[in-house]
C-alpha cells in the first residue's frame, strides 16, 4: 500500500514538475532585415522551424517561442532590439541579421548580456576572429554562415573548375562594394586567384550607395581582364541591370548575394542572365535530405522560395533547441558548451563549430563532407547549378555580348 | 523677467510634473520601459535645443541632426580609434565642442540668409555630413554603423538616471533661458527683427549665441546617446528622417515652450514603440499621424492646454 | 577614347538632373514652395511602372505611361494633402507657412518612401528600357538608352519653354510666378494656374523618375539624395529661376562625372557639394536667383 502511495506521489510530483516545465517555453529572439529580401526570410524560416519542432512536442515538453524584430539593417536598431529581447522578452537566444555590421555592433553584447547569439548570414571574418581575441568575452556568439575567407576559397575552387579549365582564363579584376565583409574576402581572393591560376590585374572598390556603374565598368573593360569575380550584396540590379545595357563583355564570377534571391530576374527584368554567383543552396538541388523538404515546407506556408538566410535560420532553431536539449538547461553558459558540440545535418550541409584555439573558432566547418556551397547560373530565368560536378544540373552558357577570350 | 515670473507661469508647473513622474518611474517600470525612455530623454533634449532655436529665434533649423550627429560621430569616432587611452568622458566633451563649432560654421552663413535659404542651408549642412559619413566609411563605419568599445553602463536603471538627470538639467537651462532677458530678446527678433534691432539689440550676436547653446546641448546628447548604445549610425544620428522627428516632437509638443519639445520627444517615442508590433508599418504610422498633427493641431499639446494663447 | 566617354556619360546624367531640377523650380518659382517630397514623387512613379510591368505584364510603353501617370497623382496629392491644407489654414500664422509646409512634404516624402519598401522591398528595382542595345559613337560603345534619355529631357524641357512662353495658360502661369496678386486682378482664377502647375510637374517628375529607372534603377533608398540632389542644384542655381537650374545642373552633372572617371566613383559627390558650400558662404542666392 505504501509503496503505491509513494509512487502515486512521485507520479504526481513528477507530473506537476513536468508540467511547469513544459509550461515554461524556450524563447529565441530574431533581429532581422524584414524589408531587404535577403533578410525577410529569417524570421518566418524560424518560426517554420519552431512550428516544425513543437507539433513533435517541442524540446522535452517545452514549446519553442520565436520573438522576431525588425531592425531596418541599422545596427542601432539592432543594439535596442537585442537589449529588450533579452531584457524585457527574456530570449534564451538570438538569431540575428545576415549584415556583418549588424553581427559587429551586437557580438559586444552578446558577451555584455551573457546570452547565445548566432548569425545566419553575416560573413565578416573579424566575427570569429573577435571571439578568438578574447574567448571568455565573446564566446556567446556563433558564426552560423560561411567568412568571407572561407567564400573566397569556395569562388577560387569554382573558378578553377568552371573558368580555368575548360576556358583556359588567365586574368582577373576583383569588383567589391566597400563593406566589413568584403575585407576580408578580397584579402582571400587576392591569395587563392593566382593559385588557381587567375592573375590580378586590379581590385575596384565602389561604395555600397553607388548607382552608377558605367565609370567603374569602363576602367574595368580597359584593363582586359577575362573575368569580373565579385563580392556584392548590398548592390546587385543596379549594377547587373547595367552590367546588360551597357553590353560589358566580360563575364560576372562570384558572390552577389542579391543574384540568390528567386525575385531577383524579375527585379533585373531579365538582365541578370549569365551572372555565376555563388550560393549555399539552389532550387532542385539537394544538398542534404533535407534541403528540398525544406523548400517545399517555406513555400507552402508563406508561398515564395526562402532566401540564404531562411535556410541557415531555419537549421540555428534546430540546433539551439538540440542544444537545449543537450545540456538541459537554458543557461547561456551551458548552451554555448553544448553549441560548440553541435553535429548537425542541416539543410547546407554538415555543421560543426570550429573549437576553441582555432583562429575562426566559432566559425562553421567546410570543406568536403561538411559545407561547400554551390556555383549557380541564371539561364532563362532560372537559377541552374554548375558546382560542384556531382551536384550540377546544368552546363556554363554565357550571354551573347560576353566575349571569351580563347587562348 | 524675474525669478517669481518663473515660478508662477504654468509651464513652469507641467515642467515640474513631468519631472517628478519621471524620477518615480524606474521603481516600478521594467527595464525595457526604461530602456525606451532613456532614449525619449535624449531626444527630448534634441528636441528642446531646436525650439529654443527654432521657437524664440525664429529659425528654421532643417538639420538638427547635423549638430546631433557631429557631436555623436566626434564622440564615437575619437573613442573607437583611442580607447582605452582616453576617457569616454573626455570623447564626450569632444563631441560637444565639435557641435558647436560646427554650429558657428553653420550659423556665420545661414544668418545672413532670409526665409527658405536658411532653411535649405541647415538642409544641405546636413547632407554634406552624411555624405562625409559615407564615403570616409573606413573612419565612421559608413551607413550600417560604428561600434564603440565603451558603454557608459549595462544596468538599465543607471542609464535612465544618467539620461533623465541630463534632460532635467538640460530642460532647465534651456527653460531658464527661455524665460529670462536674453530669451525675451531672442523671441523679440524672432518675431520682427527690424524692430528688435531698431530698439538697439544685436540681432546676430543673440541669434548666434542660441545657435551656439542649441548646437551644446544637441551635441552633448547625441554624445551620451552614443555611449549608451555602443553603436552610432547615419540612421539613428544624422538621417533626415531623425531630424525631422525632432521637429515633429517639437511642434507636437507646442512649439516655443520648450517643455512642450519634451513632452512631444517622450509622445513620439512612446508611440512609435507602441506601434511596433505592426513592424515596418510603424514608422508609416508614426508619419501620417505627425503630418495629421501638422495639418489640424499645428499648436501641439501644450497649445490647446493652454487654451490657443499665443506668446 | 575617355573624354568622349565622359562627354557622352556627363551629358546624359546632366539632363535627368535638369528635367528633375526644372520642376522642381518651377514649383517654387510659381507655388512657392520647395517640396521635399520631390525625390519621393521619381522614385514612385518608377516602382509604380515596373511593378505594372510585372503585374499586369503590359510592354514598355504602357509601363511608362502608367508610371507617368502615377507621378502625376502623387503631385496632385502633395498639393491636396500638404500644400493647399497649410496655405489656407487659418490656425498657422502666415510667416510660418513656409516652414509648416517643408516639414508637411518632407512627412509626405518619408511616407511615400516607407510605402515603397514596405510594399516592394528595399531592393533596387528598374524599369523595362523602351530602348535597347548599344551603339559605337566616336569610338565610345554606349547604352542607345543614354541618348534616348538625354533627348527626351531636352524635347520635355523644349516643349516647356514654348508652353510657358507660346500659350495662353503658360503665359498665365509665368505672370503668376512673377506677381499673383496681379494675375488675379486681370479675372484669372489662381486656383487654375495652380492646378496647371503642380500637373506640369507631376510630368516633369514622373518622366525624370521613369528614364532614371530605366537609366540606373531606383529604390526606396534613392529618395532622400533624389531630393537632395534636385535642391543642391536649384539653390546652386538659384531658386526660382529655370536656366539657372539647367546650368547648374549641367555643372554638377559633368562635375560628378569627371570625379567618378578620373578620381575615384566612390568620392563622385564631393566636388559638387564643395561647390554648394562655396556657393553658400559666398553668393547665397545661386547664380542666378533673387534675393
Amino acid at each position: 500500500m505504501e509503496h503505491k502511495a509513494a509512487a502515486l506521489i512521485a507520479c504526481g510530483t513528477l507530473a506537476v514538475a513536468t508540467q511547469a516545465l513544459a509550461a515554461d517555453p524556450i524563447k529565441i529572439g530574431v533581429i532581422s532585415e524584414a524589408q531587404a529580401v535577403a533578410g525577410s526570410s529569417i524570421g518566418p524560416a524560424a518560426q517554420l522551424a519552431a512550428d516544425e519542432i513543437n507539433a513533435k512536442g517541442g524540446v522535452d515538453g517545452r514549446k519553442i517561442e520565436v520573438v522576431v524584430y525588425d531592425n531596418h539593417s541599422s545596427s542601432a536598431e539592432s543594439v535596442r532590439a537585442f537589449q529588450r529581447a533579452v531584457s524585457e522578452d527574456k530570449v534564451n537566444a538570438v538569431i540575428a541579421s545576415y549584415i556583418s555590421e549588424v553581427v559587429l555592433a551586437l557580438e559586444p553584447w552578446a558577451g555584455r548580456l551573457k546570452t547565445l547569439m548566432i548569425t545566419p548570414g553575416a560573413a565578416s571574418d573579424v566575427i570569429t576572429q573577435n571571439i578568438a581575441k578574447d574567448y571568455e568575452h565573446n564566446k556567446y556568439t556563433f558564426h552560423g554562415y560561411l567568412t568571407s575567407s572561407a567564400l573566397a576559397g569556395l569562388v577560387c575552387d569554382a573558378a578553377k573548375d568552371l573558368l580555368v579549365t575548360p576556358f583556359k582564363m588567365k586574368t582577373a579584376v576583383i569588383v567589391s562594394e566597400d563593406a566589413a565583409w568584403t575585407t576580408p574576402l578580397d584579402a582571400g581572393y587576392e591569395a587563392c586567384l593566382p593559385k588557381v591560376g587567375l592573375k590580378v590585374l586590379d581590385h575596384v572598390r565602389f561604395s555600397p550607395d553607388t548607382t552608377d556603374f558605367t565609370p567603374i565598368f569602363n576602367k574595368i573593360e580597359g584593363e582586359k581582364p577575362d573575368v569580373m569575380i565579385t563580392g556584392i550584396s548590398h548592390v546587385g540590379t543596379q549594377p547587373t541591370v547595367q552590367w546588360k545595357s551597357q553590353q560589358v563583355p566580360i563575364p560576372m564570377f562570384g558572390i552577389s548575394s542579391q543574384a540568390t534571391n528567386s525575385t531577383f530576374w524579375n527585379d533585373t527584368n531579365g538582365a541578370t542572365e549569365g551572372v555565376l554567383f555563388n550560393a549555399v543552396s539552389g532550387p532542385g538541388v539537394a544538398v542534404t535530405p533535407k534541403t528540398l523538404p525544406f523548400v517545399a515546407a517555406f513555400q507552402k506556408k508563406y508561398g515564395n522560395v526562402p532566401s540564404y538566410s531562411g535556410y541557415t535560420a531555419y537549421d540555428e532553431v534546430y540546433m539551439i533547441a538540440d542544444a537545449v536539449h543537450r545540456a538541459n538547461s537554458t543557461d547561456s553558459d551551458k548552451l554555448v558548451d553544448a553549441m560548440e558540440k553541435t553535429d548537425y545535418v542541416g539543410t547546407i550541409g554538415r555543421v560543426a563549430f570550429l573549437p576553441k584555439g582555432d583562429p575562426h573558432v566559432h566559425g562553421l566547418r567546410t570543406g568536403k563532407g561538411y559545407i561547400t556551397g554551390l556555383m549557380l547560373q541564371w539561364q532563362n530565368g532560372k537559377q541552374l547549378n554548375l558546382w560542384p560536378q556531382e551536384l550540377a544540373n546544368a552546363t556554363l552558357k554565357f550571354p551573347a555580348f560576353v566575349k571569351v577570350a580563347t587562348h | 523677467m524675474s525669478v517669481r515670473a518663473v515660478f508662477t507661469s504654468r509651464l513652469f508647473w507641467i515642467g515640474v510634473a513631468t519631472l517628478v513622474v519621471g524620477a518615480l518611474l524606474p521603481l516600478f517600470a521594467s527595464g525595457y520601459v526604461l530602456g525606451l525612455l532613456t532614449v525619449a530623454c535624449y531626444t527630448a533634449v534634441f528636441a528642446m535645443s531646436w525650439d529654443l532655436l527654432f521657437g524664440f529665434a525664429g529659425e528654421v533649423n532643417f538639420g538638427p541632426t547635423f549638430l546631433i550627429g557631429l557631436g555623436a560621430y566626434t564622440a564615437g569616432i575619437l573613442d573607437a580609434r583611442l580607447s582605452p587611452h582616453v576617457s569616454m568622458w573626455l570623447c564626450v566633451a569632444a563631441g560637444a565642442a565639435a557641435a558647436v563649432v560646427g554650429g558657428v560654421l553653420l550659423a556665420l552663413p545661414a544668418l545672413r540668409l532670409r526665409g527658405p535659404y536658411f532653411g535649405l542651408t541647415t538642409l544641405v549642412a546636413v547632407l554634406m555630413l552624411q555624405n562625409f559619413v559615407v564615403v570616409f566609411a573606413g573612419l565612421t563605419g559608413g551607413e550600417i554603423g560604428l561600434s564603440v568599445p565603451d558603454v557608459m553602463s549595462v544596468d538599465a536603471h543607471v542609464n535612465y538616471w544618467i539620461a533623465f538627470g541630463f534632460m532635467a538639467l538640460s530642460g532647465a537651462i534651456l527653460f531658464g533661458l527661455s524665460r529670462s532677458a536674453v530669451g525675451l530678446i531672442l523671441q523679440a527678433s524672432g518675431q520682427d527683427a527690424v524692430q528688435a534691432g531698431a530698439l538697439g539689440f544685436n540681432v546676430v550676436k543673440h541669434k548666434l549665441a542660441a545657435f551656439i547653446v542649441s548646437a551644446f546641448f544637441s551635441g552633448l546628447a547625441g554624445a551620451l546617446m552614443v555611449f549608451y548604445m555602443g553603436t552610432a549610425s547615419v540612421g539613428t544620428f544624422v538621417d533626415i528622417s531623425v531630424g525631422v522627428q525632432v521637429i515633429i516632437a517639437a511642434v507636437l509638443g507646442g512649439r516655443r515652450t520648450v517643455i512642450g519639445a519634451a513632452i512631444g520627444a517622450i509622445f513620439l517615442i512612446g508611440t512609435g514603440e507602441l506601434l511596433r508590433p505592426l513592424g515596418e508599418m510603424a514608422t508609416l504610422i508614426v508619419s501620417v499621424i505627425a503630418l495629421l498633427v501638422i495639418l489640424f493641431f499645428p499648436d501641439g499639446f501644450l497649445g490647446i492646454l493652454r487654451g490657443g494663447a499665443r506668446s | 577614347m575617355l573624354f568622349w566617354q565622359i562627354l557622352i556619360d556627363g551629358f546624359a546624367i546632366s539632363a535627368l538632373y535638369a528635367l528633375g531640377a526644372t520642376g522642381f523650380t518651377l514649383i517654387f518659382g510659381v507655388s512657392g514652395v520647395l517640396n521635399l517630397s520631390h525625390g519621393a514623387i521619381m522614385v514612385g512613379a518608377a516602382v509604380a511602372a515596373w511593378a505594372a510591368a510585372g503585374l499586369l505584364h503590359v510592354d514598355a510603353y504602357v509601363a511608362a505611361l502608367i508610371g507617368i501617370a502615377v507621378g502625376m497623382a502623387l503631385a496632385f496629392a502633395t498639393y491636396f494633402i500638404t500644400v493647399r491644407p497649410i496655405q489656407q489654414s487659418r490656425r498657422i500664422a502666415e510667416p510660418e507657412r513656409e516652414i509648416f509646409i517643408l516639414t508637411a512634404t518632407l512627412l509626405w516624402g518619408i511616407i511615400i518612401q516607407e510605402l515603397v519598401a514596405y510594399l516592394y522591398t528595399n531592393n533596387a528595382k528598374t524599369v523595362l528600357p523602351i530602348v535597347e542595345g548599344v551603339v559605337t559613337v566616336l569610338g565610345v560603345r554606349t547604352p542607345t538608352n543614354e541618348f534616348f534619355t538625354a533627348a527626351v529631357c531636352w524635347v520635355v524641357i523644349g516643349l516647356l519653354w514654348l508652353l510657358v512662353n507660346r500659350t495662353r495658360r503658360g503665359k498665365a502661369v509665368l505672370a503668376a510666378s512673377m506677381n499673383a496678386r496681379g494675375v488675379t486682378l486681370l479675372g484669372i482664377e489662381l486656383s487654375g494656374i495652380y492646378l496647371t502647375v503642380w500637373a506640369v510637374y507631376g510630368l516633369l517628375a514622373g518622366i525624370a523618375g521613369i528614364l532614371l529607372g530605366m537609366f540606373l534603377g531606383v529604390s526606396s533608398y534613392s529618395v532622400g539624395p533624389l531630393t537632395a540632389s534636385a535642391f543642391s542644384i536649384v539653390v546652386l542655381g538659384g531658386l526660382g529661376s529655370v536656366s539657372g537650374s539647367l546650368i547648374a545642373a549641367y555643372v554638377v552633372g559633368y562635375l560628378e562625372t569627371i570625379t567618378a572617371y578620373m578620381l575615384s566613383p566612390a568620392y563622385r559627390t564631393i566636388p559638387a557639394l564643395l561647390l554648394l558650400i562655396v556657393v553658400m558662404y559666398v553668393r547665397p542666392q545661386g547664380l542666378f536667383g533673387r534675393r
